[in-house]
């Protein structure tokens, strides 16, 4: 009996181990291309949740975390938009998420999104992530930082991860649509060309 | 002739007293790649920042408190990357190194398009968020970090490269 208690705890030691060192290694670096993304039940700035299952007969989402306090995140609030009109009719649709914890950064509270939401005619939801659940899970740094998932088969698989283009302070002077690139790509049921890319953004926010 | 003497006085502790003006220059990647990538035997401490991001300014009074214990040391130099914007060098960057006393050389990487070219020439799993360190010596990139360092882990880290 000592024995079978000895290897049930030991197999449990084990199992237990094997599943924090996972644990971390997800949250810290989050999904790769190919990467089934998770669904999530986040609330929207009208109050409501918003999941990615709730839209059926879709190509695909364009998520994006992203904040109000950010300027790399607010140089790029009229192009989200500028995708978000694009890219529904096709089948795309924007969702924008806020990963910041508002006790960090008051500026990126609940209230505040509905100001900024409104005051830049956002057409597509802007989530809150209360709690700081989802963005680890994804692996979001920063702000802004664009996943494209593209219906297959049923699941939201990842085919880009990166910044939205390669001029975040000239919007006229941009020479590489990344998420653009990517999404006509798959539109067109082809590989996406540039799967990653590296931009600078602000760290998402957290309260140590 | 008494003024004179107070006055050379004066110049000599001001000579004496004023250390190296630090330098401020607007540059592109390769610039900055020749600059920390040198055959020098010095220990690079790289800090890439920007004024507007928050924990990049906090933990700069932890940098400038180890700078100022390391700096005599020929073999130490630790530089300052801003990644603000160009436009801003002038009402941002330039106040913000008077006011919080920078006492390293500031290079403002202007080389916003090529962006996702040179984070990840720097490191392949950067995705950009700053603050982020590096450490190079010898051309060699021997360390670095996306997130914040405090002063003990700092002087740890170059303690082991130095």
């Amino acid at each position: 009996m000592k024995k079978i208690n000895l290897f049930l705890s030991l197999l449990v030691l084990a199992l237990s181990t094997q599943f924090n060192v996972y644990a971390q290694s997800t949250e810290k670096t989050g999904y790769k291309p190919g990467d089934v993304a998770i669904d999530f039940k986040l609330k929207n700035i009208d109050g409501k949740t918003v999941s990615l299952s709730d839209y059926s007969q879709v190509k695909g989402f364009i998520v994006v975390f992203t904040c109000n306090s950010c300027p790399y995140a607010i140089a790029y609030e009229d192009r989200i938009v500028a995708l978000d009109k694009k890219y529904t009719p096709k089948g795309f649709h924007v969702i924008a998420i806020n990963p910041n914890d508002p006790a960090a950064q008051p500026k990126d509270s609940y209230e505040a999104m509905q100001v900024r939401a409104k005051e830049k005619a956002f057409t597509f939801p802007y989530l809150f992530d209360d709690g700081q659940k989802i963005y680890p899970q994804y692996g979001a740094t920063k702000t802004p930082h664009v996943f494209v998932l593209n219906k297959e088969k049923g699941k939201n698989v990842v085919r880009y991860i990166g910044a939205i283009d390669n001029n975040y302070a000239d919007a006229n002077d941009v020479t590489e649509k990344f998420v653009e690139n990517a999404v006509d790509a798959l539109l067109a049921q082809k590989a996406v060309k540039q799967p990653i890319t590296a931009a600078i953004g602000c760290s998402i926010k957290t309260k140590k | 002739m008494k003024y004179f003497f107070y006055l050379i006085t004066y110049l000599f502790f001001t000579a004496c007293s004023a250390k190296p003006a630090t330098e401020l220059r607007v540059l592109q990647y390769e610039e900055l790649k020749s600059i920390i990538e040198q055959n020098d035997d010095v220990l690079y401490i790289v800090n890439f920042w920007a004024t507007w991001c928050s924990p990049c300014v906090e933990e700069l009074p932890d940098f400038m408190e180890v700078n100022a214990e390391f700096d005599k040391n020929p073999k130490f130099k630790m530089i300052l990357v801003s990644l603000d914007n160009i436009k801003e060098l002038e009402s941002e960057v330039k106040p913000f190194i008077a006011k919080h006393k920078i006492g390293t050389n500031v290079y403002l990487l202007d080389d916003n398009k090529r962006m996702n070219e040179w984070i990840r020439a720097f490191h392949t799993d950067w995705s950009g968020s700053i603050p982020a360190t590096a450490i190079y010596k010898n051309g060699k990139k021997l360390y670095f970090v996306e997130d914040k360092l405090n002063k003990t882990e700092l002087k740890q880290l170059i303690n082991k490269y130095l």
